[in-house]
């Protein structure tokens, strides 16, 4: 080895604390772009590979009823490429536990070669018998303990079933299986789907030789905006509810916005790892530069070139990013393979998708690179400027006034001479000081997001299912009912509210934007719905009016006094323009409330609804088993449930953050209070023969960081405030909206995060002075 | 000198420097030849631009005015690469503080230097020749200070350079070691027949010298042969 080289080994060997601290927030950082861009292309392909084997819809279309010959229709289109109808139905399944709701959405499927939505047999074989055969998908197959030759019991228009399940199955129409958009979290156990015979599905829901539901496929599937209108046209007669695109399918626009989010992540978290990293390494490098000034002194005199100097300290920085890289693309792509199968378990892709792509492991050792060595650079640049000559001659002593703090005389003859140590050198070293208050800043943001992020699901949930709907029950009917049915359930239930709603999917057309979304039809003076605006006054039901929520405003780009159209595709009805009365304060869901009357006179028919609201501390589920026409009967209670189990895995994933800040807290803090210590041998070796201790040094280093710490988190507060808010913006969906204040558990726990981690830097770093040979750093003069 | 060729040669070399509003003149119109093989040594007191004119003519700072020629190139014409290639070939330095990396033992500063030479000598035997054969894997903290000196002779000797330049090599020794360092100078200038251009205020080092420059407030006020150079045994100070 060059002996240039090894000085440069030993160097990294001696300081090797303060490299392997950086080199992990290098590997960090490579590690979550390896393990992250790896799993989610893996997620990509794999979904449409399986969209294009088992030959995913372009488009589908809810209707009332297509005969054969409409469909034949459809298949003449010219951009049509292949059509298939389906019936599709949800309707209540037997199960053990009578208190328990459980739905399937039972689906038709044909006998037909090149089936559209084509299914993924895992396990068992196709349908033999058409008259009592069913297929079963996997999500609910497995939460609900299903296996092939069980028999499963559906209740059809009241009538039981009993079918003999043939097969399990994965659909790519339900790679997230959700039952509606209304539900944000899935719960298989309770929504399934039931794949059947055409005949077994015509017979059994009347649609005998025709359909309730249309797949298609284009032959150019970019065309579907276009043919959607077109497909309108044509269909008119057949009373069509809905025309889903696909990017507006429920399924895969989850996967797609899973995808979007992640790779946003794999961008971001490396961007900041890396930036730590750099601006830690420019740092210790150009104080390395600092330090060793006559030595370089020295290089150039024995005939070492600037540029050999510079890619010496260059090769320092090289070093930390090749090991951090290596180290973050080596378990990087070990993650990416446990996390890519939680990917495509979580979203249902039957078979493994492994594609090994160097591209993004050598995207991974260059931007390393990159920011390792421009660091080292920079850091290094002052070796230019330094003459031989002029390095020999020790440096002249700086010109050293007196510090803000030692101004204020009264104060200052007021504190110990420790304390005075300690005050001078945080406002002396000023670089030292913002390096540090940075560092300490970005890592108590970093820690604050975990806290609040849970503190804004926490709300955004009991927001939902609390403050702003506020029934006990919800009752939802199989199909729309009239009102005298409130008086039905009313006798059966012991009720001290109830109230009749309608919940109905209409495309609201604001411009060239447009969604589909649950418009709920509701009595002006509701008692289940706190409709108030975002300043939280309440917002009144008008009679010719809508209100919308925040997350349908924020995608439709809508607001208050806007007119937006309302599609009507339910037959002899007219479309109608309403105007936006205002924006409900409403966290989660895209939802438009009307004056029930005003919604059904306008909408739909007079005097119908599709499910009620109810307070109740009856039975209710136990009361409304068998009662015709109820599709579910849900209590807020178990909406709050599903979000608690939801939390809990959300932990596990939010203390990855944590980790994260932990990581570039300690190597921030170390790394200085490290290269401080070397710095200051002199001072420090003054103090001892002063009479200090080892220990009242430490305290003198402990002070000087937690004083810096604590500036850091007041400039940490503003900051993750607005990393806050950046996040809440990027995490808008058509989902939900984050509005949530922070709270002070929040910072208090973010606080204790930083200083845990300030002191354990401050442990780790104390061994430093315990070493310290004062009389050997008093005598030195070798370089 | 009859006979002897020209290594070096300074004409009317000068250095100027600011310190605020101050032109402090370091160095002024200094003319002087070094010989093939001489042992000069420039004596003066601090102060008196003595390192200054060190430091020109190893290519380690450039002068404000006047010309340096090393053999028959001009070196004041020298842009940085050239002259890191000068410094690398043809000078060895000898520092005050020695200045050995710290890092490396003394056989690996000697390799240091000697590894980007074009035509070093031997290491091995350059550090049989100071005398450090059996402490060629001390680091210099291990190592008292003549021996670090040694260390930083055979660093700059290794390199095989025309001339030998030292800053006050003595000037952080006892006496005794001070003298064994200059023995060995004196070895290197007559067994190996180098160039040596010592500097420094001890005047009774400039016995031992073929030639004697003296300068005083950044001029030459005398330039002198010694008709009977002492060997540095007999020095005493």
């Amino acid at each position: 080895m060059k002996k240039f080289n090894l000085r440069l080994y030993r160097h990294i060997m001696k300081a090797k604390g303060q490299f392997v601290a950086v080199s992990m927030v290098v590997a960090v950082g490579i590690m979550s772009y390896v393990a992250i861009s790896l799993a989610v292309m893996d997620l990509e392909v794999g979904a449409q590979k399986y969209y294009e084997l088992n030959n995913f819809q372009d488009l589908s279309v809810e209707l009332m009823k297509i005969n054969e010959s409409g469909i034949e229709r459809i298949r003449r289109m010219p951009r049509v490429e292949s059509v298939q109808g389906r019936v599709f139905f949800k309707t209540p399944l037997e199960v053990e536990d009578k208190d328990e709701k459980v739905n399937v959405g039972i689906s038709s499927i044909p006998e037909a070669e090149n089936r559209i939505n084509d299914l993924y047999i895992l396990k068992g074989g196709w349908i033999q018998d058409g008259r009592r055969d069913v297929l079963v998908l996997e999500q609910f197959a497995e939460a609900r303990g299903i296996e092939v030759g069980d028999v499963v019991h559906p209740q059809i228009g009241g009538k039981e079933y009993e079918l003999d399940v043939k097969g399990i199955v994965g659909s790519p129409e339900h790679i997230y299986l959700m039952e509606d958009e209304q539900n944000l979290l899935p719960q298989p156990s309770k929504y399934g789907i039931f794949y059947v015979s055409e005949e077994f599905a015509q017979q059994a829901f009347g649609y005998s030789k025709s359909y309730n539901e249309v797949l298609i496929k284009l032959k150019n599937p970019e065309e579907d905006g276009i043919f959607k209108d077109e497909l309108e046209k044509e269909l008119e007669r057949y009373g069509v509810q809905r025309i889903i695109r696909r990017e507006d399918h429920m399924s895969d626009r989850i996967v797609a916005e899973e995808i979007r989010g992640a790779k946003q992540m794999a961008n971001v978290i490396p961007m900041v790892f890396l930036g730590v990293a750099a601006a830690i390494i420019a740092i210790m490098i150009s104080r390395m530069v600092k330090n060793d000034r006559t030595s370089i002194g020295v290089l150039k005199a024995i005939g070492y070139r600037n540029r050999d100097i510079l890619m010496h300290y260059a090769k320092h920085a090289f070093i930390i990013g090749a090991i951090g890289s290596l180290i973050g693309v080596f378990v990087g792509y070990l993650l990416s393979g446990p996390m890519a199968n939680l990917y495509q378990e979580f979203y249902r892709i039957p078979f493994k998708v492994r594609i090994f792509s160097w591209n993004y492991l050598g995207m991974g050792f260059l931007l390393s690179a990159i920011y390792c060595i421009g660091a080292g650079l920079w850091g290094a640049r002052s070796i230019l400027g330094i003459m031989p000559a002029e390095s020999m001659r020790p440096e002249p002593p700086k010109k050293i006034g007196k510090t803000y703090i030692q101004k204020i005389t009264f104060i200052w003859k007021h504190i110990s001479f420790s304390w005075k140590v300690v005050w001078r050198n945080v406002f002396r070293s000023r670089k030292r000081f913002v390096f540090l208050s940075v560092g300490i800043a970005v890592t108590f943001a970093t820690a604050l997001m975990p806290a609040h992020m849970l503190n804004v699901f926490e709300a955004m949930f009991y927001d939902q299912y609390g403050e702003f709907m506020r029934m006990d029950y919800e009752i939802a009917y199989t199909k729309p009912l009239s009102e005298q049915s409130v008086m039905e359930i009313r006798e059966l239930v012991d009720v001290k509210g109830i109230e009749g709603k309608i919940e109905f999917p209409f495309e609201i057309e604001n411009g060239w934007k447009s969604k589909v979304v649950s418009v709920i039809g509701l009595k002006p003076d509701t008692e289940f719905y706190n409709l108030a605006g975002s300043d939280g006054g309440i917002l009144s039901l008008s009679p010719d009016g809508m209100l919308i929520s925040e997350p349908m405003a924020y995608i439709l780009d809508i607001e208050k006094g806007d007119i937006v159209n309302v599609k009507n595709f339910i037959p002899f009805k007219d479309d109608v323009r309403i105007k936006v009365d205002g924006v409900v304060k409403q966290s989660l869901g895209l939802n438009a409330y009307m004056d029930i009357d005003f919604m059904q006179g306008k909408l739909l028919d007079e005097g119908m609804i599709t499910g009620v609201m109810i307070d109740s501390t009856d039975r209710v589920k136990e009361k409304m088993e068998d009662v015709k026409n109820v599709s579910s009967v849900n209590s807020l209670e178990d909406l709050k449930n599903i979000f608690k189990e939801f939390t809990k895995l959300t932990y596990a994933g939010l203390s990855v953050y944590a980790l994260f800040a932990g990581i570039i807290g300690f190597a921030i803090v170390y790394n200085s209070t490290m290269m401080s210590i070397n710095e200051r041998r002199l001072e420090f070796s003054s103090l001892r023969i002063m009479g200090f201790s080892k220990k009242e040094i430490n305290r003198i280093v402990l002070k000087e960081n937690l004083i810096m710490t604590g500036f850091g988190i007041l400039l940490g507060i503003p900051l993750g405030r607005w990393l806050m808010e950046l996040l809440q913006t990027s995490f808008q969906t058509e989902f939900y909206t984050m509005t949530a204040p922070i709270e002070k558990n929040s910072y208090i726990y973010a606080a204790g995060l930083t200083v845990f981690y300030v002191l354990l830097a401050q442990y780790f770093s104390s061994h430093k002075i315990k070493r310290l040979d004062f009389i050997e750093a008093l005598k030195n003069r070798i370089t | 000198m009859a006979g002897k060729k020209i290594l070096m040669k300074a004409e009317k070399i000068s250095k100027y420097y600011r310190m605020g509003e101050v032109e402090v003149r370091a160095l002024e119109d200094a003319s002087f030849e070094i010989y093939d093989g001489e042992f000069v040594v420039i004596l003066g007191p601090s102060g008196s631009g003595k390192s200054t004119l060190l430091n020109i003519i190893g290519g380690m700072d450039v002068p404000s005015g006047g010309n340096v020629f090393f053999r028959n190139d001009e070196i004041t014409l020298y842009d940085d690469n050239k002259l890191t290639m000068y410094r690398r070939n043809r000078v060895g330095f000898v520092f005050q503080f020695y200045n050995l990396m710290a890092n490396l033992t003394a056989r690996e500063n000697v390799e240091l230097a000697s590894e980007i030479c074009e035509d070093p000598l031997e290491v091995d035997m350059v550090m049989g020749e100071v005398n450090l054969d059996d402490r060629m894997d001390h680091f210099p903290s291990q190592m008292s200070g003549g021996e670090q000196q040694r260390v930083a002779i055979a660093r700059a000797v290794a390199k095989n350079p025309d001339i030998l330049l030292c800053d006050e090599p003595t000037g952080a020794l006892d006496f005794k070691t001070g003298l064994s360092i200059l023995s060995l100078l004196d070895k290197v200038n007559k067994k190996h027949g180098k160039t040596v251009m010592i500097i420094t205020h001890n005047a009774a080092i400039a016995d031992m010298a073929d030639r004697v420059i003296k300068m005083r407030s950044g001029r030459i006020i005398s330039d002198k042969y010694n008709e009977q150079p002492i060997p540095p045994e007999r020095i005493v100070w």
